[in-house]
């Protein structure tokens, strides 16, 4: 009877060592998981895990946990580096005389925001020539000081990307309620609403198809920017309870192909690195054919609300990976356009690539030699100090209305010497804003009405926003007052220029 | 029709440049963008393709830059197809392909008045004619 049930059992799973005999015998049945979705809503997931033995899955995105260790060789005479930089761009030195690592965002000190990392990285894969800068200490053993080289990826000893946070199951879709556009790592985000943007493939990503982590642990062989990688575990911030697990990989740039691993630039945020990667899913028992059944319909994710500056940003609702990708979605009842920020034609290119090469048997599939942790959780930072907000900052705001005089008004600036007047109507909902400069260009100018020269465009903050951010708005916009209002437009308060310079020296005093 | 854009410096900005050349010539020329302002800027204009050469002519003896080439170039070689830029274009010349390709409609775009795709491209593939 038991060694009957053995047998059952035994019947219902395959092994990762089967599958791979299967490779070499060229009989394997692979699918890319798009393709496998369609056969299990088709035929059930019994008969797809009976006919298919492996899935592929893919997704090309920005990975800005991204970089490479690079090993140099030795110089004559030897150099223990203390600083370098590549085409301008510092990479780090965490290590002994000529390792260094070139993380994806740092900029080159030359062309920032468009040139980084990222770039070096690609250029480099690319078999460009790149240019070397080196400083040191200079010790008895390593006497060199200073160094200057050209060099190719053919020149070096090591050149492996080692990535630390990638391949995110699913990511926020973004969204901005402020009246400014913001160029966030999250793309362009238009004022009022006006877009969205997300980011991962959705039902096609590696590690929503195994959710369990069953096939992907340490040491799963994948596809990584064109060649063979693998995962050599969870990356940071990895959250699998919420379904935002992420992944540390590894492979060999020497070997990878430009066309899945490219540097890119966002406007005002910065240089990152797009990772291709593909991952296998092996169809160990029927179990697992369920889980890559998947859709984009059923993974959902939060609009968040990029237009607050804090850690926890306000969520306005849910959305599913269908209506993303169908191309606008719906935020407080209208109609929203929004851009996906990675690419599924490339996701889908490399699930096939990586199809072929388990067909053509330059792929073998590997058992991980450890699960990755399925119960790790994404803590906040411990901060020993406070910054302050806004709140803490505001007082009270001199107003007038909009049909006064500017005698009146001039007066009123006078009395309670101060710079700016707000401008605001009868249910103290805010009109514009007038300074002292506009007064005096008004009567310069013989204008009697406020009308005429009130500042409708009103730069304004919230009690929540942080000072530093209240403050980068002004030095933005070259003012030196905010009022401070509610989501309903009526005025809290003011916060200026001079308030924050006061705070400031007072704590350089104290 | 043919798509014109126009460029005025801070010199002609003042005069009445594209009602002149439309009372002189007697072409109707449909502004369909405008971004301007005492500094100079740009006007995208559609003329009916039977008069370019002419209207081309008149805005140019005013002293008017004026580009018929195409206005949004992208580059094939660089675009990955991410789709940042598909949210932004106000006059829907960015769209998703079945097969997951960006396609960009040109003879849609508004060029450099508008402006707002090119920056948030991640590969840099888009360029506006200036």
């Amino acid at each position: 009877m038991k060694l009957n049930q053995k047998t059952a059992r035994k019947k219902n799973k395959r092994t990762i060592s089967e599958l791979n005999k299967k490779i070499k015998n060229g009989d394997i049945q692979v699918l890319t998981v798009e393709q496998m979705k369609k056969l299990v809503e088709e035929s059930g997931p019994e008969i797809a895990y009976r006919e298919i033995d492996v899935v592929t899955t893919g997704t090309f995105g920005a990975m800005c946990s991204s970089g490479a260790i690079i090993n140099l060789g030795h110089s004559d005479p030897p150099i223990n580096i203390t600083k370098a930089w590549i085409n301008d761009v510092e990479a780090c030195h965490p290590g002994a005389a000529v390792d260094l690592y070139l993380g994806a965002t740092t900029m080159s000190e030359t062309n920032p925001f468009e040139y980084g990392g990222g770039h070096v990285i690609e250029d480099m894969i690319q078999g460009k020539e790149v240019e070397l800068r080196a400083k040191a200490y200079g010790t008895d053993c390593y006497p060199r000081t200073k160094l200057e080289t050209t060099l190719t990826k053919h020149d070096l000893n090591q050149f492996y990307l080692l990535n630390f946070r990638n391949c995110y199951q699913r990511y926020n879709c973004a969204t901005n309620s402020r009246n400014e556009t913001l160029y966030t790592y999250m793309g362009k985000l238009l004022p009022n609403f006006k877009n969205a943007t997300f980011s991962g493939s959705g039902s096609l990503n590696p590690l929503m198809n195994d959710p369990d982590y069953e096939t992907i642990g340490i040491g799963t062989r994948i596809f990584l920017g064109g060649t063979h990688g693998y995962v050599i575990g969870e990356g940071t911030q990895h959250d699998p309870r919420n379904r935002f697990g992420t992944l540390m990989v590894r492979g060999n740039c020497k070997s990878m192909n430009p066309d899945f691993i490219q540097g890119a630039a966002f406007t005002k945020y910065g240089t990152t690195l797009y990772v291709g990667i593909g991952i296998p899913i092996p169809i160990l028992h029927e179990g697992i054919s369920k889980k890559v059944a998947i859709t984009d319909e059923e993974i959902l994710t939060d609009i968040v609300d990029y237009g607050v500056p804090r850690r926890t940003r306000p969520k306005l609702g849910k959305v599913s990976y269908k209506e993303l990708k169908s191309g606008s979605i719906t935020i407080k009842d209208r109609k929203v356009r929004v851009s996906p920020l990675s690419s599924f034609k490339k996701a889908r290119t490399i699930a096939e690539t990586l199809k072929t090469w388990i067909e053509n048997a330059t792929f073998y599939l590997s058992a991980p030699v450890e699960r990755l942790p399925t119960d790790t959780i994404f803590k906040p930072m411990k901060q020993t100090k406070q910054i302050a907000f806004v709140e803490n900052l505001i007082h009270p705001a001199i107003t007038c209305k909009e049909e006064e005089k500017i005698e009146v008004v001039a007066q009123r600036i006078i009395n309670r010497s101060i710079n700016h007047i707000v401008v605001v109507d009868d249910q103290e909902k805010l009109r514009g804003i007038v300074t002292s400069w506009d007064i005096t260009k008004a009567v310069a100018e013989g204008k009697e009405k406020l009308v005429d020269i009130i500042i409708k465009k009103v730069v304004t903050t919230t009690p929540d926003e942080p000072l530093e951010a209240a403050s980068r708005k002004m030095a933005q916009h070259n003012i030196s007052a905010l009022p401070v209002i509610n989501p309903h437009k009526k005025v809290l308060g003011i916060i200026t220029s001079e308030d924050i310079a006061n705070l400031v020296g007072r704590k350089k005093l104290g | 029709m043919v798509r014109l854009l126009l460029r005025f410096s801070e010199k002609e900005v003042g005069k009445p440049i594209t009602a002149e050349v439309i009372l002189e010539q007697g072409v109707p020329v449909n502004v369909l963008s405008a971004h301007i302002n005492q500094l100079g800027g740009e006007i995208l204009a559609e003329i009916p393709s039977a008069h370019l050469d002419k209207i081309v002519k008149a805005f140019r003896d005013r002293g008017v830059v004026v580009v018929v080439r195409k206005l949004i170039e992208v580059d094939s070689e660089e675009c990955f197809h991410c789709g940042a830029c598909l949210s932004l274009c106000p006059v829907n010349t960015i769209t998703l392909n079945e097969d997951f390709s960006i396609v960009f409609d040109e003879g849609k775009c508004i060029g450099a008045t508008c402006g707002l795709c090119a920056d948030a491209c991640p590969a840099r593939a888009i360029s506006l004619t200036r």
